[in-house]
């Protein structure tokens, strides 16, 4: 009986000795793989030239240099006849002359018929969008670039058409890039809803997880 | 008489019981030892590492020598010639950050350009920054989902919360510490001396926000996708078991710019600056803004506000919002 516990030590001992030459093995997740090429830095859309221009063959040409020559319809279609690529969105403002000048289509315009550069368009935006104006102007709505100390000279706040796209300004929606992967937070795939559940920080209240997850997902 | 006998020599009996206590012995040492085999040359501090003095104790020659020191080791491991400084607050500055959630649309841009930004490992991916799902009609932080994957973002039935550090003014990590690594700086934000850390987690434990994150394996990073702007209290590499956690780009907010998750936010959801100055973005959301913390009743004092616009964007859904106050009740 007394040699039982120097050989239970010398056993121990062989395992440990060998157990440690194999390592461990860690469950690395491998590398979510996202490039600064998927973060699409910078403005969503490209500014227009003030006035804006269009490349026609070897030519550039202003708006209205075609608009002299061929009139447009009182009532715009919907879809449009010409300007095939806009895709019109935008609620009630479904007509081309409330922003657009009918004179000249260089510039625009506002309700009371004040003319607008292209550049100053948010003013032009600010008639219908008050609230937003405002939060725009005190910085509060849509994107400051550059520097945080106010009024730096590389403090940039981007105007409303670097972001939305006039003709339909509902923001797009974009796919999400990868989630987390740490071994805490769990493997990608054990979302609460589906099912008994892998997450370590959900695993202790799992009969409450699967009661909530018919509200959280299953509609 | 017997004081003249010779001792008697020892019996085969007692001979093998004792040999064998000594082999046991022996082995169990050996067995208790057996981990260091695992140990290599990266496991071990260089002897300039182990003497170096706590970030707050050391001089401006020393200071130098230790930005040398990192330098080269960026160079030895990662062939990069890396820019390392060290960057101080600056007077009169304090930041504070607020995230607008009627704006935010979940697509974790800012998650992915933190990891770039501050050299988190990339396998296993730390990130700084979660982005909780959660259903409209609730702040139920118990119900948010972190692995939303969907083929497009906003869900019309969800709104999305950012959740990183929040800097607090009262932080409860910092106090946990038991060798100090780890502090408020006069600006507001909360760093680590990595060569200080002993990798203890307390402050991860403590941190009511979960903004801070361990490094269980050695940090890897391919050379192509290494930051070479590093500042010695945020983005230098940090080595395997020591603490690391957002630090509001420090490198950059410091000398002005703006943090990376706030560039990469595609509908300015994200601002940030100085709360000290009353014409700033922040400033004036605090001001005019319907402005709340997360878990102001564990008194943290967060410098991280979320705010609402006066009109949610994406249109109210009756349905949505019965999802949400359904888990309240």
């Amino acid at each position: 009986m007394r040699f039982l516990i120097p050989a239970t030590f010398l056993a121990l001992a062989a395992v440990f000795v060998l157990d440690a030459r194999r390592g461990v093995a860690l469950p690395i997740p491998p590398a979510a793989g996202v490039t600064k090429a998927d973060l699409h830095l910078g403005p969503p859309r490209a500014a227009l030239a003030d006035p804006p221009t269009i490349q026609n063959g070897a030519f550039r040409q202003t708006c209205s240099e075609c608009h002299a020559l061929f009139p447009s319809p009182e009532v715009p279609r919907n879809p449009l006849l010409q300007h095939t690529h806009v895709v019109l969105d935008h609620g009630l403002n479904d007509r081309c002359y409330n922003c657009h000048s009918r004179e000249n289509r260089d510039v625009l315009v506002k309700h009371g018929g004040e003319t607008l550069p292209f550049e100053r368009a948010p003013e032009l935006c600010a008639q219908c969008h008050g609230t937003v104006f405002r939060d725009w102007q005190g910085g509060t709505h849509g994107r400051t670039t550059g520097s945080w100390v106010t009024d730096a000279p590389e403090q940039r706040r981007l105007k409303c058409t670097e972001c939305h796209d006039p003709h339909s300004p509902a923001y797009p929606r974009m796919q999400p890039l990868p989630g987390p992967n740490t071994l805490r937070m769990g493997p990608q795939e054990a979302e609460p809803h589906h099912g008994p559940t892998e997450n370590p920080l959900e695993k202790w209240k799992a009969p409450h997880a699967a009661a909530s997850a018919t509200h959280t997902e299953e509609h | 008489m017997d004081a003249n006998l010779p001792a008697p020599a020892p019996s085969r009996r007692s001979f093998l019981r004792s040999a064998v206590t000594v082999a046991s012995g022996m082995s169990a040492a050996v067995a208790a030892l057996s981990p260091l085999k695992e140990l290599d040359s990266s496991d071990l501090p260089t002897l300039d590492e182990f003497l170096q003095k706590h970030y707050l104790e050391l001089g401006p020659g020393e200071m130098q020598a230790a930005l040398e020191r990192i330098r080269n080791e960026v160079k030895k491991r990662w062939d990069v010639d890396a820019v390392v400084r060290d960057v101080r607050p600056k007077e009169g500055v304090e930041f504070v950050y607020a995230l607008n959630l009627s704006r935010c649309i979940g697509c974790r841009r800012c998650v992915h350009a933190c990891v770039a930004e501050n050299n988190q490992s990339r396998s296993p991916e730390l990130q700084y920054i979660r982005v909780l799902e959660m259903p409209r009609g609730t702040i139920d932080m118990e119900r948010g989902n972190h692995h939303y994957d969907r083929p497009t973002v906003p869900d019309a039935l969800h709104y999305y919360m950012p959740v990183q550090c929040h800097q607090c003014a009262n932080p409860p990590c910092t106090k946990v510490c038991p060798v100090e690594a780890t502090w408020t700086e006069s600006d507001g934000i909360t760093v680590i001396d990595y060569d200080w850390c002993i990798g203890c987690r307390y402050c991860e434990a403590a941190c009511p926000y979960w903004a801070r994150r361990f490094n269980f394996v050695e940090p890897e990073i391919p050379s192509e996708d290494l930051n070479p702007e590093m500042s010695y209290l945020s983005n230098r590499p940090r080595a395997k078991g020591v603490m690391e956690k957002c630090t509001f780009c420090l490198h950059r907010t410091r000398e002005g710019k703006l943090p990376a998750c706030l560039e990469a936010c595609p509908v300015g959801a994200r601002k940030f600056g100085n709360i000290l100055d009353p014409e700033s973005e922040v400033a004036k959301i605090l001001r005019e803004k319907r402005v709340f913390v997360l878990k102001e009743d564990v008194g943290t004092l967060p410098r991280f506000f979320y705010y609402f616009d006066e009109r949610y964007p994406r249109p109210a859904d009756e349905e949505a919002v019965a999802l949400g106050t359904e888990g309240a009740k």
